[in-house]
């Protein structure tokens, strides 16, 4: 009994240490994924170095989290490896730009401007070239400017109008001299 | 970001090492280390590095340092014409980098000569210190305390003022 307590202290170290191994180490590729391989683990016995007793050790499932981290590698490495691998190969085999004076009566494209070949194919195939930026945020103060301009005017417009009285704006509906009955002002004593 | 294209300032006074006359027969370790290192770790690394530059010279290709033009300064651009506004924003924006990695240039170059001279740092590096202090009083006073959100308003504006302050003195100093 005082022995069971022992082995039971023993396998909890032993399935401590597993998991921990198991944690650090990932996969074991000595021993093959298909074989049956009897559960548990094994734990040294008192005065026999040869077998140790087979436990059966309990602990909380590790399922869910190794199955995350699985998942994680994976939808990681899909993406992950190919590109490393075009990176290395462009980094390798194509390498970077070299810095040189801009030469007589030319004009460098504007992508010519970036050292890394890869950054130089994203400004020459997928974005616009600066100065195309540069004109579109131009256009837009533009666009921006008149229209302030617009509303000030407009509303200089509407005050001058408003207070001479003589522009198109600010005309209200009177209704007609004619129907005005003018009868009750015939006689002097109302 | 910029390299000192004057490399003048780095290079280093020659060696004076004496050249020694062996007494023993004990043979140097340093020798022995030094061949090691050049056989188990220069050796490979560099004959990769040319072979991959030997890759890479097959399709060589240059990029430049773009120059820009000058556009009319901000104290050139008509009141309300947003679009002179923008462009000299933007040249000052520019000027403002370029300052910047002007003083960096200088503050390597005093480190450089530091480190170059050791203990004789404060008589043979002082053309460098002076240089430094005039370039950083220069940036101080033109991009100084605008603050994160310094434009070319309100560097503008900091220039009017320290004109008429230079004119208050000059005439306090006249009078």
């Amino acid at each position: 009994m005082a022995a069971m307590s022992l082995l039971l202290r023993a396998a909890a170290a032993c399935g401590a240490r597993r998991a921990a191994s198991g944690a650090a180490g990932g996969t074991r590729l000595s021993g093959l994924t298909g074989t049956a391989r009897l559960p548990g683990t094994l734990v040294p016995v008192r005065h026999s170095s040869s077998h140790g007793k087979r436990m059966f050790i309990i602990k909380a499932t590790s399922f869910y989290d190794k199955r995350f981290l699985r998942m994680l590698r994976f939808y990681v490495f899909l993406t992950g490896i190919p590109a490393a691998l075009f990176i290395t190969y462009v980094n390798i085999f194509i390498g970077k730009a070299e810095l040189a004076e801009i030469p007589e009566g030319y004009v460098p494209e504007y992508w010519e401007y970036y050292q890394h070949p890869i950054t130089r194919w994203i400004a020459r195939y997928l974005l616009d070239p600066p100065e195309k930026d540069y004109e579109k945020e131009m256009a837009l103060l533009d666009v921006e400017a008149k229209k302030t301009e617009l509303r000030l005017k407009e509303l200089q417009a509407r005050k001058l109008m408003r207070h001479r009285g003589d522009g198109p704006w600010y005309h209200y509906e009177t209704p007609d001299k004619n129907l005005i009955d003018n009868s009750m002002k015939a006689t002097p004593d109302n | 970001m910029s390299e000192d294209s004057d490399r003048e300032a780095y290079k280093l006074p020659p060696t004076r090492t004496p050249h020694s006359d062996r007494i023993t027969s004990v043979p140097n370790p340093v020798d022995l280390i030094q061949t090691a290192f050049s056989y188990v770790v220069d050796a490979p690394i560099t004959f990769v590095r040319e072979w991959i530059e030997r890759q890479q010279a097959k399709n060589k290709f240059y990029y430049y340092h773009q120059k820009f033009r000058r556009v009319p300064d901000l104290s050139e651009c008509l009141e309300g014409d947003y679009l002179c506004y923008f462009e000299a924003e933007a040249q000052w924006r520019r000027d403002r980098l370029v300052d910047q990695q002007i003083v960096e240039i200088i503050r390597e170059r005093v480190g450089a000569c530091k480190h170059r001279e050791g203990p004789n740092h404060f008589q043979n590096c002082a053309k460098e210190m002076e240089l430094l202090a005039q370039v950083t009083k220069a940036y101080q006073d033109r991009y100084g305390d605008l603050g994160v959100h310094g434009n070319a308003r309100t560097c503008l504006m900091k220039q009017k003022h320290r004109m008429m302050e230079e004119r208050k003195a000059q005439a306090s100093e006249s009078q």
